[in-house]
């Protein structure tokens, strides 16, 4: 019954794998630089990666807006917030998974009576503005080395695209990496306050209760890039075909930076070590900072025909889709307390911390564990398999060559 | 991953030979017209054999290039019109072969005051083709400076219909001890000759599009 009401974080961490990764490696596989295979492969890992070591900061922030005290109210909002993507996406409206999950957390919030912090709200929706806007800062000068570098080292047109490629590699990989850590917290932040898994031991690292669901969470982000994001990431390339290999890469490394400022723990502290004021932990959207990335290198190279239109959605959807989303949250924890008789949670002061019995968490935990060996088994067997499979496949090439050059002697 | 892969190194190092190839070819192909119209055959012969085996180098590589491009996917955004520029620099490899093997099979009988004028055209044609190709070179490492470097194409493609057109005339006005036969023969003789700055100013006009589309 636990791992049900988990379902409907799994299912917007699936959804966030199949749309989001395409912000990552969609440039890179549209235009053929990278194949859907490596890039889907490196983003699984680099996504559950992030998510498990430094998605705990986002969280935090969207624990401090509304801490959902009970599993039934954690799923409602996830699978209010799911369903808000669902039918914004399906209405081709712009829609963010980040600015759904908070406006169903404010629902929350309003059902059962706790206040909503309002200087966390600010500092969030402070963020969904500034984000696309610290990407397109990030983004010119990037740009600016880029072309310079690329002009004056008079490198081989070859060489520089291999070094693109591998750019976009590594920048993915980063990006993927930043994109689990900043957008876990859409993903199981609600679940967080209402589970108590016991730690995880697993030799070399022990995962404590959040990391156990941020990984479950990163898997189902990877299940979604694995299963559904190539058509994405495809339809996404051929889109911006138009853009340079060098300019999809300053793109996805300046929205990988916007993401991994916003989630980074350590950056914040350094900060403040030094005398400034924190960096907010908050989940941005992707799609918009990337938006801004290219947005800023057209303003740059001074493109006159800027489509005030996607600004415009972009703005809207910052004040429908939580609209939506609340009100979505609102009327489902109302349909599941009163008519499913489940517990959606309590005002703060008066709620139990936990509704888990330690015996239930165990028992997660020990599922995770095994889930966590298959699946390392399952990626080693495949990697093997593949590169038995792509040997084979350049040794009966080279035959063939040395063949057709025979013949024609 | 590409960075660590030698196969880049060896898809540049094979164009740039591909592009040797081309070079040297233009190369021979006049001296080859310049030892056949003065009339050292053997000299002829040496520089028809050394054209074949260029020819088919070049072939070669132009194949090998093409399957690197594809299956390693280098340059999936320009593999296209790469291909096709070298597709059109092959043509001039084979233009200069036809013309050369024209030469060993129809044996043209070329009246001594063309001699000259025959040795120019050949001259004016290689050249254009010559300057392709650092045009060429240039579109992988320098694009912006590709269209300079083609106007000297165009100029020698110019001056080659211009020679091409004042020995035409004058084998058809002045030479009235030659035969039709014999004229019909030396106008083909000569068109074969300004077909290499034609296929050079084809393979220009293309490369010309190509740089621009790099730069912007």
């Amino acid at each position: 019954m636990i791992l049900f009401f988990l379902t409907s974080g799994l299912f917007l961490g699936w959804s966030l794998g199949a749309n989001d990764a395409s912000n990552v490696f969609g440039s890179a596989v549209g235009a053929k630089m990278v194949s859907f295979r490596k890039a889907a492969i490196i983003a699984s890992v680099f996504v559950i990666l992030g998510a498990v070591i430094q998605g705990a900061g986002t969280s935090g922030t969207l624990g401090k807006l509304g801490a959902v005290n009970a599993i039934g109210g954690s799923f409602t909002v996830a699978l209010a917030a799911a369903i808000t993507v669902y039918v914004m996406t399906k209405f081709s409206l712009p829609v963010s998974t980040t600015q759904a999950i908070v406006g169903a957390i404010i629902g929350w919030n309003l059902f059962t009576g706790n206040s909503t912090d309002t200087s966390t709200l600010s500092k969030i929706v402070a963020t969904w503005v500034t984000g696309p806007i610290l990407g397109a800062l990030f983004a010119i000068p990037l740009y600016i080395l880029i072309s310079r570098i690329k002009r004056r080292a008079r490198i081989h047109m070859i060489q520089f695209e291999s070094y693109i490629k591998t750019g976009l590699v590594v920048v993915g990989a980063f990006g993927a990496y930043s994109l689990g850590a900043n957008n876990i917290a859409n993903v199981m932040g609600v679940f967080v306050p209402a589970f108590d898994l016991s730690e995880m031991n697993l030799g070399i690292l022990s995962l404590s209760s959040a990391q156990q669901l941020f990984l479950l969470g990163g898997l189902a982000i990877a299940a979604g890039i694995l299963t559904y994001s190539k058509k994405v990431m495809e339809t996404v390339g051929s889109n911006i075909v138009n853009l340079t290999a060098e300019v999809a890469l300053v793109t996805v490394l300046a929205q990988s930076l916007v993401l991994f400022v916003f989630s980074s723990t350590s950056l914040s502290n350094l900060l403040v070590k030094i005398g400034l004021p924190p960096i907010p932990m908050v989940p941005v959207s992707s799609s918009q900072v990337i938006v801004g990335c290219v947005i800023g290198i057209g303003l740059y190279k001074g493109a006159r025909n800027i489509n005030f239109k996607i600004l415009g959605e972009i703005a809207a959807g910052w004040v429908a889709t939580p609209v939506i989303a609340g009100l979505t949250s609102f009327f489902s924890l109302f349909i599941v307390r009163n008519i499913f008789n489940i517990d959606v949670g309590r005002k703060i002061s008066e709620s139990v911390e936990t509704v888990q019995t330690p015996e239930r968490a165990f028992d997660i935990s020990q599922v995770m564990k095994y889930i966590i060996l298959v699946i390392i088994i399952i990626g080693i067997v495949i990697s093997l398999y593949y590169y038995m499979l792509e040997r084979k496949k350049n040794r009966e090439f080279r035959k063939s060559e040395e063949r057709f050059w025979k013949y024609i002697k | 991953m590409a960075l660590f892969s030698r196969t880049t190194r060896q898809t540049i190092i094979k164009i740039d030979e591909f592009f040797d190839n081309i070079d040297l070819g233009i190369l021979v192909f006049r001296e080859g017209i310049r030892s056949y119209v003065k009339g050292d055959y053997e000299s002829f012969h040496r520089h028809l054999s050394k054209v074949d085996a260029l020819e088919n180098n070049a072939d070669k590589l132009q194949r090998e290039i093409e399957n690197e491009m594809i299956t390693h996917s280098i340059l999936p955004q320009h593999r296209e019109e790469v291909t096709r520029l070298i597709d059109e620099m092959d043509e001039i490899m084979d233009g200069i072969k036809s013309s050369l093997h024209e030469f060993d099979i129809e044996l043209p009988e070329i009246p001594e005051s063309l001699f000259e004028n025959i040795i120019s055209l050949a001259e004016t044609s290689a050249n254009a083709a010559e300057e392709l190709i650092p045009a060429a070179r240039a579109y992988f490492r320098a694009p912006h400076t590709v269209r300079e470097k083609l106007l000297k194409v165009y100029y020698f493609e110019s001056e080659t219909d211009k020679i091409s057109f004042s020995i035409k005339k004058r084998v058809f006005h002045e030479m009235k001890e030659l035969d039709l036969a014999h004229k019909a023969h030396l106008r083909y003789i000569v068109h074969h000759i300004e077909n290499i700055s034609d296929l050079a100013q084809a393979a220009a006009d293309m490369l010309s599009i190509m740089a621009v589309k790099v730069i912007l």
